[in-house]
């Protein structure tokens, strides 16, 4: 099986990837509703992340999900560091990884929620 | 009358087992002299967090939810579930169910069988057990490992060895040594607080439920899940099956109990369940919410099992069945359900499916494969429909997108079912379950009891 993490572009992480040749790697998905990045893991790295990261899980199509929200974050910075979507960026997550656990510990206490009326 | 009119289940067993006694009276009078043991959660046993809390057994048993089971079950009880899945009055059955305390408890109780024992909840008196057997679990990782099946002895579907990443694993593996084995009977009834209250319909009530909605077919539908889009167009259309006409009903049965870490809480489960319902994406005279206390075993073909005996009990006449039914990780074929349902699996006591088999069951499973986005047909489509390339939708997946506070389109999540994660997000200051909401819901549960 080929695994990936997606990468959620919203407006302001789009535009700084705008005019790079990242642009030309974004992905529409559900009818054009959602702008993502699927950087590739390979299946020694996909071990290394659920070994890292105990909430990681793969779901049914492939896609490497439920690491921190800290993780996604510095895996954005990475792609667009290194201008990649693969092992390059991955490695950069992962030699951060005392600082990411770091943050996500804090994160499963607290995430702020969405301003929205309910 | 059509010949081919499918008949409401009787229970499994044959009668629901009801051991809830109403008046206070009586119940003074039954526990009058007797000793108590206030009722403790199982703990991790490496990591003190709760996972289970054998409160919400004695609920599921005496309300018939587990008919035909009636309490604590005997070392013999046990040993026959583990090596064919049956009761000893022969039904089938998945789980071993035990009432288990520490040594120490034991001692301090003294008590023996034959005598009965009033388990308080909250302080409060709560059921009793009428003690007919002592016995010692004396290996509680043998009985995890037994309880769920290795890929040596189970080799159809299980694909990986237990471990302590499974947290119904966990649950056996953190079991106090000495069992008391026998009946329970509620003597207190606990009152559940909202918005639990609104969802509580125990067999005889969902049978009476049935019948003023006249409901003959009814198809159940399992969740641990707040619903996205696909999980809606699953019940929407698994429920076109049903005899001569498609299901009149369609019975959502939430689990409620200890989760994993990274689930929705409970809370948002059962309103964002309601919501698809209210807010009109399934008419609220076909569809129905409820739920069942129990501490999920994520046994994939054992738990679908137990949601098959649960949801005959409420009368349903079908279950519908994905992929990788109840399932965490990659312990079991993620199709492991469905294989039990159309052909069995004889390593766990199936030659046949559980409706093929002497003392099993007669609910009819509906094995489903997925729904996903197709970017051509514009709409949800069925794996085994669409012709086109499908855009897969999972849960995992869209827990990140809520968690990267990304509202996702209403193509996969209904507004109203956001509105309700974002509702009980603000109210635990977090969308998920964490340690925190964990170890809170078990101190606080999700009932209260009055004074006896």
């Amino acid at each position: 099986m080929a695994y990936f993490i997606v990468v959620l572009l919203d407006d302001k992480r789009f535009a700084k990837i705008k005019g790079t040749e990242l642009e030309e790697k974004v992905q529409y998905m559900f009818g054009g509703e959602l702008r993502c990045l699927n950087v590739e893991v390979s299946e020694e790295m996909k071990d290394r992340i659920l070994k890292e990261f105990d909430t990681a899980r793969i779901d049914s199509r492939g896609a490497i999900t439920d690491v921190p929200v800290a993780f996604l974050r510095e895996l954005f910075n990475q792609v667009v560091e290194k201008k990649d979507v693969g092992a390059a960026a991955l490695e950069g997550v992962l030699a951060k990884v005392d600082e990411i656990k770091e943050l996500a510990a804090k994160e499963s206490e607290f995430l702020p929620a969405p301003e929205i009326e309910v | 009358m059509s010949s081919l009119i499918i008949e409401r289940p009787l229970p499994h067993g044959g009668r629901l087992v009801e051991r809830v006694i109403r008046d206070k009276e009586v119940a003074k009078k039954m526990i009058k002299g007797c000793p108590t043991y206030e009722i403790k959660p199982t703990l991790h046993y490496e990591t003190g967090v709760p996972v289970r809390n054998v409160y919400r057994e004695i609920m599921s048993i005496c309300y018939g939810f587990f008919s035909p089971v009636e309490g604590s079950m005997k070392k013999a009880e046990v040993e026959r579930i583990l090596k064919e899945r049956r009761l000893l009055n022969d039904w089938i059955f998945p789980y071993p169910l035990v009432f288990d305390i520490s040594k120490e408890d034991y001692k301090n109780l003294g008590v023996e069988a034959g005598d009965r024992l009033v388990l308080n909840l909250k302080g409060k008196p709560f059921a009793i057990l009428d003690i007919e057997e002592i016995w010692e679990i004396e290996d509680p990782e043998q009985l995890a490992h037994k309880t769920f099946g290795t890929p040596e002895d189970n080799p159809e579907v299980v694909k990986e060895p237990f471990n302590k990443k499974h947290p119904g694993w966990v649950i056996y593996r953190s079991l106090q040594p000495i069992v008391l084995a026998g009946k329970y009977t509620i003597i207190n009834e606990p009152k559940f607080k909202p918005p639990f209250d609104r969802f509580w319909y125990p067999p005889r009530k969902a049978r009476e439920e049935f019948d003023k909605r006249n409901w003959r077919t009814v198809i159940a539908h399992q969740t641990r899940n707040v619903p996205h889009v696909g999980h809606e167009f699953l019940m929407k259309n698994a429920a076109y099956t049903g005899d001569v006409e498609p299901c009149h009903g369609i019975l959502v049965n939430a689990i409620i109990g200890v989760k994993r870490r990274g689930d929705y809480p409970d809370e948002a489960i059962l309103e964002g369940q309601e919501a698809v319902t209210t807010a009109g994406y399934i008419k609220e005279d076909r569809r129905l919410t409820t739920m069942c206390l129990w501490d999920m075993r994520y046994g994939n073909p054992l738990e679908s099992l137990l949601h098959g005996i649960i949801r005959q009990n409420m009368g349903c006449t079908h279950h519908m069945f994905g992929r990788d039914h109840a399932a965490v990780g990659e312990y079991y074929d993620k199709w492991a359900t469905q294989i039990l349902w159309t052909e069995g699996i004889p390593s766990f006591g199936f030659p046949k499916p559980p409706t093929d088999v002497p003392y099993g069951l007669q609910i009819r499973p509906q094995n489903m494969r997925e729904f996903s986005y197709c970017p051509t047909c514009k709409e949800m489509a069925y794996s085994e429909s669409c012709g086109h390339k499908r855009e897969k939708l999972s849960g995992s997946f869209l827990r990140g997108m809520v968690a990267e506070g990304v509202q996702p389109p209403a193509i996969i999540m209904r507004p109203e079912v956001y509105k309700v994660i974002v509702k009980w997000w603000k109210h635990f200051n977090y969308p998920f379950c964490n340690e925190k909401y964990v170890i809170n819901k078990e101190k606080e549960l999700e009932v209260d009891l009055e004074d006896l």
